[in-house]
């Protein structure tokens, strides 16, 4: 079950935010409270200013004891738009996360996080400001499979009023303020062997664009390591085309 | 914790393009004009990039429909010029040009960019203030539409 809670916890936390970026691998079983992981993606993208792809490493800490649990993320990027191309670093995530309901079948909590702005936004790998990203969770767990859902709310923080620059950055696309969503499933194939759907999206307050992204996802994990694929596809509102990521996480 | 979101903010609030605030002179003195002013600059500092003609993957970055090689093009985007690359009351930008250009318009960037004077900037920041202000009869006057 441990590993279930394990995979859940990744999938709803990546699930919510829509976002590789946001692969926040959070560890449950309490054995393993500190833990550190990659996550390596690529995507092609095609927006109506902008087409073109990128890749990304993105390394993740996490630590998590009884109930809570929080992380750190930052993304390494390659970036190719418009002809130009750009290296640089994404923002810096940092997330928390507390379980208000923990006894299974259910499990519920509020989760957080705090994007702040070091990358280039010009570019297209930052915001430009601070984003505050809370949400609800939800899991259910069934007999071999396990559902998830979440509800959000996105808000710049401290952004120039007059600059909705819409969809943004190029390489973790969210609106200014946003309603965030997100719908998982996971079902057992093995012991260590895991797959299953994730629909997320944002839907704009005020100016913005819709986003939906749909994607499918394979999770592998035995002991202290975890693995997971996820190919992704921008379905409404040009996020991207398509993405694939890979994650890996250590428990220690 | 404190410290941590100071610094967040402090780095928010460090690089972000803002409007210069610039307000064009009531009545409009019309001494800052395309043909006096615009055409030139945008020649001299823009259109390396931001020109129609361009495909993406000649623009070295620019976004489509940000085509400053007509003053039809500069006023579909007047803000993002001002909050580029304009001086005025309320901020200084300076995050256009960046610092290496083509030597030809859709070429590599093997050249750095040559850059506005304050003084250029200021007036830039006042033509569009007035510009976007202004009556424009494109199609009568016998320019293309894009």
């Amino acid at each position: 079950m441990y590993m279930r809670l394990w995979i859940t916890g990744t999938l709803l936390l990546s699930a919510s935010s829509a976002r590789a970026d946001h692969v926040h691998t959070v560890d449950h079983d309490g054995a393993h409270p500190f833990g550190a992981g990659v996550s390596m993606l690529a995507a092609s993208f095609s927006t109506m200013l902008y087409s073109g792809n990128y890749q990304g490493v993105v390394p993740a800490v996490h630590w998590s004891h009884d109930r809570f649990a929080a992380g750190a993320n930052v993304g390494l990027y390659r970036l190719e738009k418009n002809g130009a191309q750009f290296y640089g670093v994404g923002d810096v995530v940092v997330h928390g996360q507390v379980v208000l309901v923990g006894q299974h079948p259910v499990h519920a909590g509020v989760t957080a996080a705090l994007s702040i702005p070091v990358g280039d936004q010009l570019r297209g790998m930052s915001m430009g400001h601070p984003m505050a990203m809370p949400a609800l969770f939800g899991t259910y767990m069934f007999d071999r499979a396990t559902v998830t859902a979440t509800a959000g709310y996105s808000h710049a923080i401290a952004a120039n009023s007059e600059h909705d620059h819409g969809m943004w950055p190029i390489v973790d696309p969210m609106n200014m303020v946003e309603f965030t969503w997100s719908a998982a499933g996971d079902v057992t194939l093995t012991r260590e062997l895991h797959c299953g759907p994730v629909l997320s999206g944002g839907v704009p307050i005020g100016d913005g664009d819709n986003r939906v992204i749909g994607a499918l996802r394979a999770t592998w994990g035995s002991g202290r390591l975890s693995t997971a694929a996820e190919l992704q596809l921008g379905l409404v509102g040009d996020p991207f085309i398509v993405r694939g990521v890979v994650s890996t996480a250590l428990g220690f | 914790m404190r410290s941590f979101i100071v610094i967040a903010f402090v780095t928010a609030c460090g690089g972000s393009p803002e409007s210069t605030g610039t307000v064009c002179p009531d009545p409009d003195p019309m001494t800052l004009t395309w043909d006096n002013f615009g055409h030139e600059f945008m020649a001299k500092y823009c259109t390396w990039c931001h020109e129609s003609d361009l495909p993406r993957s000649k623009r070295n970055g620019a976004p489509l429909y940000h085509d400053y090689d007509s003053l039809l093009g500069v006023i579909e985007t007047p803000d993002h010029i001002d909050q580029q690359a304009g001086f005025g009351p309320n901020a200084n930008n300076e995050f256009m040009p960046p610092g290496r250009c083509p030597s030809t318009p859709g070429g590599s960037l093997d050249t750095n960019c040559p850059q506005p004077t304050a003084d250029e900037r200021t007036k830039l920041a006042e033509w569009i203030a007035c510009e976007r202000n202004r009556d424009h009869h494109f199609l009568d006057a016998g320019v293309d539409a894009p």
